[in-house]
């Protein structure tokens, strides 16, 4: 199966769903990025990048149910496929592997 | 929960958001509101409707087009079912292609003849910029409207009017007592009618000059233009005209003229016919005492504006243009005389040809736009045949309806196939109905006197046609078919009251009043119109006119008129000859200039003017109420006079025989006076009016014998050609010509009765068609009343009740409509009918009767009907 490319942003959203573990929604990874960030992020960028990793694969959706909370609507909760999760080792390994080959000497001592 | 979101920014989300994504989007915007509006509720709206619109981006955002994508797939899945349907149900197929062929049919002919009433005279080049100059002659309470004008008004007009770039005086044809005048080359005669212009004429109108050089061909008086068919006539070809000289008979034009030039016959759509152009110097000339006097009106005055320059700026200079010129030469005193100028554009003349007191007042335009109406009606009816059926048997279609709104069919998309078997019904009607209308034609235009052929231009109408009907018919049971509701018509057992509801049948039956008060609308029309005409016909004119020739005069007959007629009253079978002056069909002199014993200082009084032979009150019947009648001692006569009934009664005049009278200053002695006739159209009363005896004329009046009339004229033709000559023989008959005066109202008295049985006819059919489903809707309920011993009359009644209500209302609604209608038509005649209450019941009786006829065609089967065949099954 092609490993699907991701950008920075997915990268992170995926993350947060990754660790949230079957309780990640819209507005929980939300709190979470801002948190992590310190800057804020509109809630319709993590709609699109959601929507956008639905299409490649990468998370899947259920949804939770009816409470009194949130105008009565359901939560729509995302977890990460096994797609998901070796797109996220992917993108680790390729990472580390550059970081690694960083010369200590390049930064002085 | 204390605070919501606010309720447009949400409306709006819910608007424009997927259903996919909706119920997460707008879950996680409440949660982050409910959170944000514990700190700070206007923040938090604001931050809702904020984050809503960021939420307006194409991934988000819905499809909005209802169409399916499958346009092929669809539209060949529609026509398939529309022509099973049609085949299925082919007798309410057949009803609805009869229908609305017929009045897409009677819709096309009007179509053309309206078209064709409307191009009248447009085809100039500078059409939009050619104006007659017309005008009014001002007598108090009456004012007269004429087109002829002052002779020297154009060349005025050109010098001194900056906004004219072209002006002519132009003598019509009919300002001839005859308007065919002859033309003879060699031994040849021939008739035509015959123009004098001036040379800007061919500038202002776009007549095509064929040979002879366009700026030249009028510039003399010895130059003569014709026409090539004239040519044609003339010289075989149209080579060998070019320089001939001929001679031309019409009154004051007659001489010898030389062919200067050739132009196109003029098109039929031109109000003006002629052969031969000459120039208007030549009438001028033989005329000028007269002509040069701003009080005298004789030529017609057409005017080429400039471009640019309007209308309105032009009639205010032209108002008092002929009244200053008069007042500055002759002083004040006799300016009444003079008319007060007012502009037309030419190619109005002919729709807009009628003046009332001054005003314009209609004219063809008024039968144009009635017509038109008719037409909208008459498809109008047809369509709602089609609406009622469709709708009516809804029932029919209601499990399709569900079926496929069950498995997802969207309202449009069954919006779309029943336009589409509309769109069918109406390409097939429409077939038929071009069919149709290439089988009537001929007809149709012997009946308008039109000269109307189908063309390629009548494509964009045919498709426009087409499109509208379909959409007039198809559109309500469109909307109101694909509104069912799956649930409760695939219950099998509530289809009757969901798929026809009170409000269907409401609309179904104004529908049918509608028809039918239509269809009275036009009976009455019929009726009225038809007595009317019966009246103008048989009305008693005062005077007999059968088997009375009017014969022309030309040549030798006019110089010796009193011979002719001394010889003429010889051949066998001439019972009486008179020459007479004018036509009794609108043509007659008239004057002012009449002074009597007693008149008041201010008083004037309109005379006619007939001139007449001296057997003429004889030969017409006409009775003599008091003295005599002329002699033929012309010299001895000369001063005396004749009045009619009216005219002495405008007088105050006691026992007038043997009073004198001034008549243009000259005094004359009453001899006679004679009963009222109709010397005009019966559109006008019988105005006063004096007949004098007068020797020249342009007509002589032969009275024949009606036993023998073929035979008579047979002889009267050989003397004639003898005597004259070889000119023309050319006669009418008087009662003919007076036929002719009623012609356009003789047109629509005819058409009207076609229309009339056209509309009668459609909404018969679709009442029948509506019969026969109530009444196989309602076979059990007949069935079961049979067996409980309901009589056949009483099943009848029952079955037609409902519809003969709808036509009597019908007959409620269309009465007083019709009454107003016939008033304002009848107003226009000063001899008219009166309307009387039968009129309208006959024709709500007809429609009553054809209406109950074709219902009882159904209810009657139904009635006779074997309980047991309609009940055995189920």
């Amino acid at each position: 199966m092609n490993i699907p490319s991701i950008g920075e942003f997915e990268e992170l959203v995926l993350l947060t769903v990754a660790a949230q573990h079957d309780e990640a929604y819209g507005v929980s990874i939300q709190a979470s990025l801002e948190g992590k960030l310190e800057k804020s992020i509109n809630i319709s960028s993590i709609h699109v990048v959601l929507k956008r990793m639905v299409d490649k694969g990468l998370v899947k959706s259920r949804y939770g149910g009816i409470t009194q909370d949130r105008g009565g609507r359901r939560k729509k909760f995302y977890v990460i496929t096994a797609l998901g999760k070796a797109a996220l080792d992917q993108q680790y390994a390729i990472r580390t592997s550059i970081y690694n080959q960083i010369p200590k000497i390049a930064f002085g001592e | 929960m204390s605070l919501q979101p606010p309720k447009y920014s949400l409306k709006f989300l819910r608007w424009f958001c997927k259903d996919d994504y909706l119920e997460e989007i707008e879950g996680n915007l409440w949660e982050i509101f409910d959170v944000d509006s514990e700190t700070s509720p206007n923040r938090a709206r604001r931050r809702f409707t904020w984050n809503v619109i960021r939420h307006f981006r194409p991934a988000f955002i819905r499809s909005f087009s209802t169409e399916p994508t499958n346009y092929r797939d669809m539209l060949r899945h529609n026509t398939l079912l529309a022509f099973r349907n049609f085949k299925k149900y082919s007798g309410s197929f057949a009803i609805n292609l009869v229908g609305l062929s017929t009045g897409i049919a009677c819709a096309i002919l009007l179509y053309l003849w309206v078209g064709s009433e409307v191009s009248m005279d447009k085809f100039h080049e500078n059409d939009s910029r050619i104006f007659q100059v017309m005008q009014n002659l001002v007598r108090p309470g009456d004012t007269l409207t004429i087109s002829s004008t002052p002779g020297i008004l154009a060349d005025a007009l050109k010098e001194e009017l900056p906004e004219v770039e072209y002006a002519a005086s132009v003598i019509p044809t009919d300002w001839f007592e005859n308007p065919e005048g002859i033309v003879g080359y060699e031994d040849q005669f021939v008739q035509a009618k015959g123009q004098l212009v001036q040379p800007d004429y061919l500038k202002i109108f776009s007549w095509e000059i064929t040979q002879g050089n366009p700026d030249q061909v009028l510039a003399d008086r010895n130059s003569m233009v014709i026409s090539e068919e004239l040519a044609i006539k003339l010289f075989g070809s149209t080579d060998a005209a070019l320089g001939k000289a001929l001679q031309w008979d019409q009154g004051v034009s007659e001489g010898t003229y030389q062919v200067s030039g050739l132009f196109k016959t003029p098109p039929s759509n031109s109000t003006q016919q002629f052969d031969v152009l000459l120039n208007y110097d030549i009438f001028y000339q033989r005329r000028k005492e007269q002509m040069d006097k701003w009080s005298n009106s004789d030529p017609d005055t057409y005017v080429l504006l400039r471009e640019g320059s309007s209308k309105a700026d032009f009639d205010a200079k032209l108002k008092n243009f002929a009244r200053d010129k008069f007042e500055a030469i002759n002083g004040p005193e006799y300016l009444h005389y003079v008319g007060v100028l007012f502009s037309r554009k030419f190619s109005d003349g002919y729709l807009y040809n009628s003046y009332d007191n001054g005003q314009q007042a209609g004219g063809r335009i008024s039968y144009v736009k009635l017509f038109s109406v008719i037409a909208i009606f008459i498809l109008g009816i047809a369509c709602i045949n089609f609406i009622n059926l469709t709708t009516a048997r809804a029932s029919r279609r209601a499990k399709e309806i569900g079926v496929k709104k069950a498995i997802g069919a969207k309202r449009g998309s069954l919006v779309n196939q029943f336009l589409i078997e509309s769109l069918l019904v109406t390409a097939f009607s429409m077939v038929l109905g071009l069919v149709l209308v290439f089988i009537l034609l001929p007809a149709f235009n012997a009946l308008t006197g039109k000269a109307i052929s189908l063309g390629l231009d009548l494509i964009l109408p045919v498709i426009g046609i087409t499109v509208i009907v379909s959409f007039l018919a198809g559109l309500y049971p469109a909307i109101y078919l694909s509104g069912f509701k799956p649930v409760g018509i695939l219950k099998a057992n509530v289809i009757g009251k969901t798929v026809d509801g009170f409000s269907t049948q409401m609309v179904r039956k104004g529908l049918v009043v509608f028809q039918f008060s239509i269809s009275v609308v036009l009976i009455i029309a019929v009726v009225v119109v038809y007595n009317q005409m019966e009246l103008i016909q048989t009305k008693k004119l005062g005077y007999n006119d059968e088997n009375v020739v009017a014969l022309k005069s030309s040549g030798k007959l006019y110089d010796e008129m009193e011979t002719f007629v001394q010889e003429l009253k010889k051949v066998p079978g001439v019972i009486n000859a008179s020459p007479f002056g004018h036509d009794m069909v609108g043509d007659y002199g008239g004057t002012t200039g009449v002074a009597w014993p007693g008149q008041l200082p201010d008083e004037k009084i309109r005379f006619g003017n007939l001139e007449v032979g001296h057997d003429w009150i004889e030969l017409l019947d006409i009775e003599l109420l008091d003295g005599r009648t002329y002699t033929d001692n012309y010299l001895a006569e000369e001063d005396n006079i004749i009045f009619n009934k009216t005219a002495i009664e405008a007088m105050g005049l006691e026992d007038p025989v043997g009073q004198t009278v001034r008549i243009w200053g000259k005094d004359r002695l009453i001899i006679g006076v004679v009963d009222d006739f109709n010397f005009a159209s019966l559109y006008e009363d019988v105005a006063p009016l004096f007949i004098q005896l007068y020797p020249d004329l342009s007509t002589v009046l032969i009275k024949v014998d009606g036993q023998r009339t073929a035979e008579t004229l047979a002889q009267i033709e050989d003397f004639h050609t003898e005597f004259n000559d070889g000119l023309p023989f050319d006669y009418t008959f008087m009662d003919d010509d007076y036929q002719r005066l009623y012609e356009s109202e003789q047109r629509v008295s005819v058409l009207s009765r076609y229309f009339a049985v056209v509309a009668i006819l459609i909404s018969s059919l679709g009442l029948l068609a509506l019969a026969a489903f109530t009444t196989e809707r309602r076979q059990k309920e007949i069935g079961i009343r049979k067996v409980m011993g309901s009589s056949a009359i009483g099943i009848v009644a029952l079955l037609s009740s409902d519809f003969i209500k709808m036509v009597l209302i019908a007959i409620m609604i269309a009465t007083p409509i019709s009454y107003w209608f016939a008033e304002e038509w009848l107003s226009s005649f000063a001899f008219r009918i009166d309307l009387s209450w039968w009129y309208f019941a006959l024709s709500g009786g007809a429609a009553l009767l054809i209406a109950g006829l074709t219902v009882s065609l159904q209810t009657l089967k139904a009635a006779f009907l074997n309980p047991v065949l309609c009940l055995k099954d189920e």
